[in-house]
């Protein structure tokens, strides 16, 4: 620990010295950690193993950058770093799906955005090609107890694909875990309510449009399946070719819809068609949840801290829904479709826990659910031995903010700098006339 | 005006087209000189509303009313039309009207936005004010659109171009044909205002708070016109410049205006502007009316309805879920608004703006049988319309000497009767032949094949005739019915002939004659004779229907709420007496957080705080056991219950709007912040321009009146803004030209805005010192309501809240405003605060920035999570704001941030959304902290309110509980009974939905989420929204 101490000491030091060179640099001063050289036990503290339950006073052990052990006396290879972590928490690292960190710096600043391309044709795009991870926003993330983003493309329509990608590398090369693994459609919209008598008929023929277009573009794709199948050595159409997986029942689509309508039609076109669905948004899924659970569609639910949507809503519906999706059955995760304020992923599990959901049901939201959607679950989402030593040590409960102070933070097995941007800028500032 | 005096010798219909003719036309032709005396007789007679002549004689001639009365003989030599189970109205007048003129203001053209007018004719610097134009000017009859109105029983009507804030002059007209030298009435009727800008694409006024602000400013020119005319601007001799718009207005304290409104508040706006300047109002409602009806039934003033009602909702495919309960509420109760108007201090009229053909009168009886009194409908159409467009010494009421306007009717208008005709200045328009009308009733005739007796019903009242005939109970197939202009005719099968009957009616005047004819040709001669009216099964069957109609129509389903919508109180909360039992008590004082506290609250404030208190007699006690009881928060910047526009981001300075002019205290969000513990917010301008508006102090008494809801006795408080949004950085490339563009031309524009104001302050010192004789030949200082509110913050009686992000702008303001000598009261987001702590400290200005946001423009890429931390261990009074609907309902989480990124304590945390924004806003005396004599604002939670886990139990505000988690449960139980029970009702009505002009609840409602950046033209938007008013 004490080691640990000084070389996050040394860190400070090198990032703050970085800053004082660059005042707005254009990658970020943390250095991702170097490869686990040593075994490293945590002990004493309550691990929330999300798989098996909450274990208090009990340690964990990695090496190699997995998991080898859990539970008490546990024998250490020679050289063991030994964390006293007594009275603090240990999870698995948070994974936020649906997230477009690394995709978009500063919104109004067109150069710095990278998340949607023209187009409604888009399903072969994938989103970790854009993927900065040198944006400033990343140290942020991770600061807050997530080590795992669900890189993905906004669109129309067919947007684009996800890739599963840890927070703590130098390119996407050594940070991505798992590439493409789903199609992201954007579901069209009703035209809203406020849109005026006069423009509705034009605002609904170009819904209508659009739905059609749609309808015909996994027409097309299936055409394309279809003679695929017969023979492999038919013309290329990336599009098309990039939905193979769909048809062949290995890619997920995850489609992005909030409005009851929406979500009704994504189940029923995801029935007929037997495609996997998540859906992201899920802002009406309550109203269908216990069908949801019967069609087993999972929801990436994104708006934990959201307002009903309608004046006569319950006042704290957004708040709830997590909880009726749970209860009625329904796979539930919860997301952030933004970069910057996707920090708070663990308060939106807490607020979810606030109204309903048990806190172990709210954690694995964050964790092992995300894993599951994404097929990740063999290493990332839970702490189990074999798997991943992603992992994060808060001083309390992670959920809330009085208790939410991450203090260390491995991926693979390696010590992540948690310093960034804001600490460097406060730690900077709180020097000014100090003197 | 050839084309037009060619088409008065056209028109139809008309029995002395010379009787009212003009003196100075020549005569083309002949002299035509048909007497214009008639007697009618036997009528009943309604001359004035509340007052009934039965079997009346009223005679006219030349237009005009010559007797009236019960016993009066026919008039020598006149023509005699017997009315005995006919009834006489004076003709029907509206008020609001666009008849007769068809005009349309020069368009400017411009790529850009538009913030200069082209200056033509002495007119007002802004394009939406049209006071110089009298419309008398433009008036030309129409009789295409005077049919419409004579249909419905109207005979005149006030009429203006309704377009732009300050409309210009009405003229009051008949709708007679002839020529509008015949025709007007009343020249110069009244000004007619709105607040929607209608045409004009002048940027300003973009919002609801800039129309008033531009009405204010107007009035006020108006005033100050008025004294200067003969005067010198200044000593130096300056004139004072010629201004039609402000010339045509100096008299609008004696002309009154007619303002339109949509929706109950504007309604409330618009009296109280206009009453500020003693001008008598005569406001077009908007059908909502009821929902405020303690407020509006206390206006003096004249109230003129329009009678379309809300639309009727349509289900959709699921069955009614995207219908709100208000939609259904109002669809349910808006027939039932006049009636619920009728016994208030307003005097009422009806106007058939917005509704179409029969739908007036439909919509008229509905109103009457919900109990609007046909008395007063009579006077809301006759003698109270009369008055407001001003003809009412002639106009309005049958009486000797006025105009003859009347409608004849067969049965009671304003139940099921049949307007025959309309009479213009004694000018017949027949609605209903009268020879039609004598053919229905019931006859009996023989058949010309076989002899037998058949039994025939009539019915001519409408377009088309309608005919039974029956043999017995068999009815028979009747078709190829005719209307001739004095006859009927049909085609009946007998004997598998078809035959053709006509009738008309025999000189006796009761009996049909008529003739069969059949295939053949051959043709007999056939009497009808009339069966003695009985009352037949099926008219008395419709009897019974009506009243179980209205017995069914009188017991709403809905509730009545404040406001009107979900979760609307059913009743305003009453001042308790409270005793808190054994709390945990964050008291945001030095007292810190004590537990096992009982706190006392009485006649709204805090009593008593202490250990083991006993219960007063008369208080009840909440046992507050693992409780925490905090005081109600406090947000610095909030834009939630704001009208139609939170920006009048038009020009770089409008200091001269005020949020105050336009709380909304509808929004919804009012109730869902209350039920996340706030309960003060400050509503701020947004910051679209480097001054913006005032703002306004509101607590969030969800139910109560858009008045009781502001904070009383605040010191005054006004936006300004920095940076991204002033400069118009993210506007896109259509706003590239207003001033300034960069952070030099910021600090410019202030520089010069506040050395104006100063100057401006001098100089009405300077005039208060002119001498008697002086002030003679000088006018006043023109009143500058943006120059007077800048001159307000110099003399620290208005406090500064100014958006800003970036070091740069947040130094230069500081030293501005040490260098005209006032203190920033707050800097507003103020992200980069960190970087300047120590200099705004020093300054004494307070900071109110967000927990966490950033990355959302470069403006913002420097903010830090810890920004709040630092800037309060630098001695800055800091705070948390929201400036968003939903993060003000968990204002208590985005102060436990700062715990989370920077280890603040829970007490200060817990300050920073309590006392500390209390402080901001000058308010910490009255609220903002638990403590003895101060408000007693505080909110119950079941967690300590700094963790995510904490749920708000209870808010109460004075002493009142305004929120409570459990009645929140039942209302939303209440509410999905209520909305069930009334789209049962929603379907059980088979009408079909018409459209209407009126606003929907919902639409009325409509409001963008507002926030800071927000500028887009409200006004342009709602044109969009094909909203005409």
């Amino acid at each position: 620990m004490k080691l640990l101490q000084s070389k996050l000491k040394q860190l400070v030091l090198v990032s703050a010295w970085a800053l004082g060179m660059t005042q707005l640099s254009i990658a970020h001063d943390m250095v991702p950690g170097k490869k686990q050289s040593q075994a490293i036990l945590i002990s004493g503290a309550t691990l929330h193993t999300v798989s098996n339950g909450v274990l208090a006073n009990t340690d964990i052990l990695f090496n190699h950058g997995k998991i080898t052990a859990i539970g008490s006396n546990l024998n250490t290879p020679a050289n063991t770093k030994v964390i006293d972590a007594s009275g603090k928490h240990v999870y698995p690292g948070l994974i936020s799906m649906a997230s477009q960190l690394g995709l978009r710096e500063i919104e109004s600043v067109k150069a710095t955005v990278d998340i949607r391309e023209v187009g409604e044709d888009n399903p072969h795009l994938l989103a970790h090609v854009a993927y900065n991870p040198d944006s400033e926003i990343i140290p942020t993330i991770r600061a807050n107890g997530i080590t795992h983003v669900q890189v993905t493309p906004a669109g129309h329509l067919l947007g684009g694909q996800s890739s599963v990608i840890n927070l703590d590398a130098w390119n996407v090369d050594d940070g991505l875990v798992k590439g493409a693994v789903g199609i992201h459609l954007f579901w069209p919209s009703k035209p809203a309510s406020w849109v005026s008598e006069k423009r509705l008929p034009k605002a609904l023929t170009r819904y209508q449009d659009r739905l059609t277009r749609m309808y015909d573009y996994f027409e097309q794709s299936k055409r394309y399946y279809n003679a695929y199948q017969a023979d492999k050595h038919i013309a290329k159409d990336v599009r098309w070719h990039a939905m193979l997986g769909l048809w062949q029942g290995d890619k997920t689509l995850y489609v992005h819809a909030t409005e009851i309508t929406e979500i009704e039609q994504a189940m029923r076109f995801a029935q007929q068609q037997t495609i996997k669905l998540v859906i992201v948004g899920g802002n009406d899924a309550w109203m269908v949840a216990k069908q949801l659970a019967e069609q087993d569609v999972a929801v990436v639910y994104t708006n934990a801290f959201g307002l009903p949507e309608r004046g006569d809503e319950d006042i704290d519906q957004a708040f709830k829904s997590p909880a009726m999706l749970h209860q009625a059955g329904v796979t539930l995760a919860i997301g952030y479709e933004s970069a910057w304020d996707s920090r708070s992923l663990a308060f939106a599990a807490g607020m979810a826990s606030s109204y309903g959901l048990s806190k172990e049901q709210a954690l694995r939201a964050i964790t092992l659910t995300p894993a599951q959607l994404m097929g990740v679950d063999k290493i990332l989402g839970s702490l189990e031995v074999g798997k991943s030593a992603s992992l994060i040590i808060s001083q309390g409960d992670v959920l809330d903010y009085q208790g939410h102070k991450v203090e260390l933070m491995f991926i693979d097995g390696r010590l992540v700098d948690l310093n960034n941007r804001h600490r460097q800028l406060y730690n900077k500032y709180r020097q000014k006339n100090n003197e | 005006m050839k084309k037009r005096a060619f088409s008065v010798s056209l028109v139809a219909g008309l029995l002395c087209q010379s009787a009212f003719a003009d003196q100075t036309s020549p005569v083309i032709g002949l002299h035509h000189k048909t007497p214009s005396l008639i007697t009618f007789t036997n009528a009943t007679i309604y001359p004035t509303p509340g007052k009934v002549l039965r079997n009346a004689t009223m005679i006219i001639e030349n237009g005009h009313v010559k007797a009236i009365g019960a016993n009066i003989k026919a008039a020598k030599g006149s023509t005699v039309i017997d009315l005995k189970g006919f009834t006489i109205y004076p003709g029907f007048i509206d008020a609001y009207s666009d008849y007769g003129i068809d005009y349309t203001y020069p368009k400017q053209d411009s790529k850009g936005p538009i913030y200069r007018i082209d200056r033509i004719g002495g007119n007002a610097a802004n394009s939406a004010i049209h006071a110089q134009m009298n419309w008398v000017e433009h008036f030309a009859p129409d009789e295409k659109a005077a049919k419409k109105y004579l249909k419905n029983g109207f005979t005149s009507v006030q009429s203006a171009k309704l377009d732009g804030i300050l409309r210009g002059r009405a003229v009051t007209v008949s709708l007679g044909d002839g020529i509008a030298n015949d025709l007007v009435y009343k020249p110069y009727a009244q000004h007619f205002a709105s607040f929607s800008k209608g045409s004009s694409k002048q940027g300003y006024p973009s919002s609801l708070m800039g129309s008033l602000a531009l009405l204010r400013q107007t009035f006020s020119d108006a005033n100050w016109y008025q004294d200067a005319q003969g005067k010198k601007a200044s000593k130096g001799g300056e004139r004072i410049e010629y201004n039609a718009a402000l010339a045509a207005i100096s008299d609008i304290e004696k002309q009154g205006a007619f303002f339109a409104t949509q929706s109950e508040q504007s309604l409330l706006r618009a009296a109280k502007l206009l009453d500020t300047f003693d001008i008598k109002p005569t406001l077009l409602g908007s059908g909502f009316e009821y929902t405020r009806l303690d407020e509006i039934a206390q206006l003096k003033a004249n109230l003129v309805m329009p009678l379309s009602f809300a639309k009727k909702p349509s289900l959709g495919v699921a069955q009614g879920r995207e219908i709100s309960l208000a939609d259904l509420r109002h669809w349910e109760r808006s027939p039932g608004n006049l009636a619920t108007l009728q016994n208030s201090k307003l005097t009422l009229a009806i106007s058939s703006h917005g509704v179409k053909g029969d739908k007036f009168l439909s919509n008229l009886r509905l109103a009457v049988k919900q109990g609007f009194s046909e008395k007063s409908a009579l006077a809301a159409l006759t003698t109270n319309p009369a008055k407001m467009a001003g003809i009412s010494n002639n106009v309005g009421q049958l009486r000797n000497g006025y105009i003859a306007d009347f409608i004849i009717s067969k049965g009671n208008v304003f139940k099921d009767g049949l307007i025959v005709s309309v009479w213009t200045q004694g000018q017949k328009h027949q609605m209903v032949s009268m020879k039609h009308l004598a053919l229905n009733g019931n006859y009996e005739f023989n058949s010309q094949q076989n002899g037998e007796l058949l039994a025939m019903t009539i019915n001519m009242s409408k377009k088309k005739a309608k005919v039974t005939v029956k043999k017995g109970d068999d009815s028979f197939k009747v078709s190829n019915v005719a209307k001739a202009i004095d006859s009927v005719s049909f085609v009946i099968t007998e004997n598998k002939q078809p035959v053709r009957y006509s009738f008309w009616l025999a000189k006796d005047g009761t009996t049909l004659v008529g003739r069969q004819i059949d295939v053949n040709q051959q043709q007999k001669n056939i009497v009808a004779n009339k069966i003695d009216n009985k009352p037949d099964n099926k008219s008395s069957k419709k009897g019974a229907d009506d009243k179980s109609d209205q017995a069914e129509n009188t017991a709403y389903l809905s509730k009545l709420t404040w406001p009107n919508r979900a979760f609307g109180q059913t009743s305003l909360p009453k001042s308790q007496k409270v005793h808190l039992k054994n709390a945990t008590v964050w008291t945001s004082e030095d007292a810190g957080i004590l537990k096992n506290t009982d706190v006392l609250i009485a006649n709204g404030i805090f009593v008593a705080i202490g250990k083991d208190l006993k219960t007063p007699k008369g208080y009840i006690s909440i046992d507050a056991t693992g409780k925490h009881v905090t005081a109600g928060i406090v947000d610095e910047h909030s834009h939630i219950a704001i009208s139609r526009g939170v920006n009048e981001g038009s020009e770089a300075i409008t200091a001269e709007v005020r949020i105050g002019d336009v709380v909304n205290p509808d929004d919804i969000h009012i109730y869902r912040s209350l039920a996340g513990g706030t309960t003060t917010a400050q509503l701020l301008h947004g910051s679209a321009n480097p001054i913006g508006g005032q703002a306004q102090v509101i607590q969030l008494k969800w139910g109560e009146s858009a008045s009781n809801m502001k904070l009383a006795n605040t010191p005054g408080a006004i936006k300004f803004a920095l940076g991204e949004n002033v400069k118009q950085s993210n506007w896109g490339s259509r706003y590239t030209t207003r001033y300034p563009q960069t952070r030099m031309g910021v600090e410019a524009v202030f520089k010069d805005a506040f050395q104006h104001a100063k100057e401006y302050k001098k100089a009405q010192r300077a005039y208060a010192k002119l001498s008697r004789s002086e002030k003679k030949e000088i006018a006043p200082l023109r009143r500058d309501y943006r120059l007077e509110t800048i001159a307000e913050i110099l003399a620290a009686k208005r406090h500064v809240h100014i958006h800003s992000y970036i070091q740069s702008e947040i130094l230069m303001f500081l030293r501005l405003a040490e260098s005209f000598d006032f203190t920033i009261a707050t800097f507003t987001h103020i992200l980069e605060g960190y970087k300047l702590a120590d200099e705004i400290k020093a300054h004494g200005a307070g900071a109110s920035t967000f927990a966490d946001w950033w990355g959302y423009k470069f403006e913002v890429y420097d903010a830090i999570p810890q920004n709040a931390c630092l800037m309060a261990q630098r001695g800055i009074n800091t705070s948390l704001n929201s400036d968003s609907r939903d993060l003000q309902r968990r204002l208590n989480q985005e102060a436990a941030k700062s715990i989370t990124y920077c280890d603040m304590s829970q007490l200060e945390a817990w300050k920073m959304v309590t006392i500390n924004p209390a402080k901001q806003l000058k308010i910490d005396g009255r609220v903002g902290s638990i403590k003895k004599g101060k408000q007693a604002d505080f909110v119950i939670w079941d967690h300590n309110p700094l963790s995510v886990y904490a749920r708000v139990e209870q808010t109460w505000i004075a002493g009142k509980q305004y929120y409570s988690q459990t009645d929140d449960k039942k209302r939303q139980l209440a509410q999905r009974i209520e909305k069930a029970n009334l789209l049962g009702k929603l379907l059980a009505d088979k009408s079909k939905p018409t459209k209407t002009a009126a606003l929907s609840a919902s639409e009325k409602m409509l409001q963008p989420a507002w926030q800071c950046d927000d500028q887009h033209d409200t006004w342009l938007q709602h044109v969009d929204h094909g909203v005409r008013l």
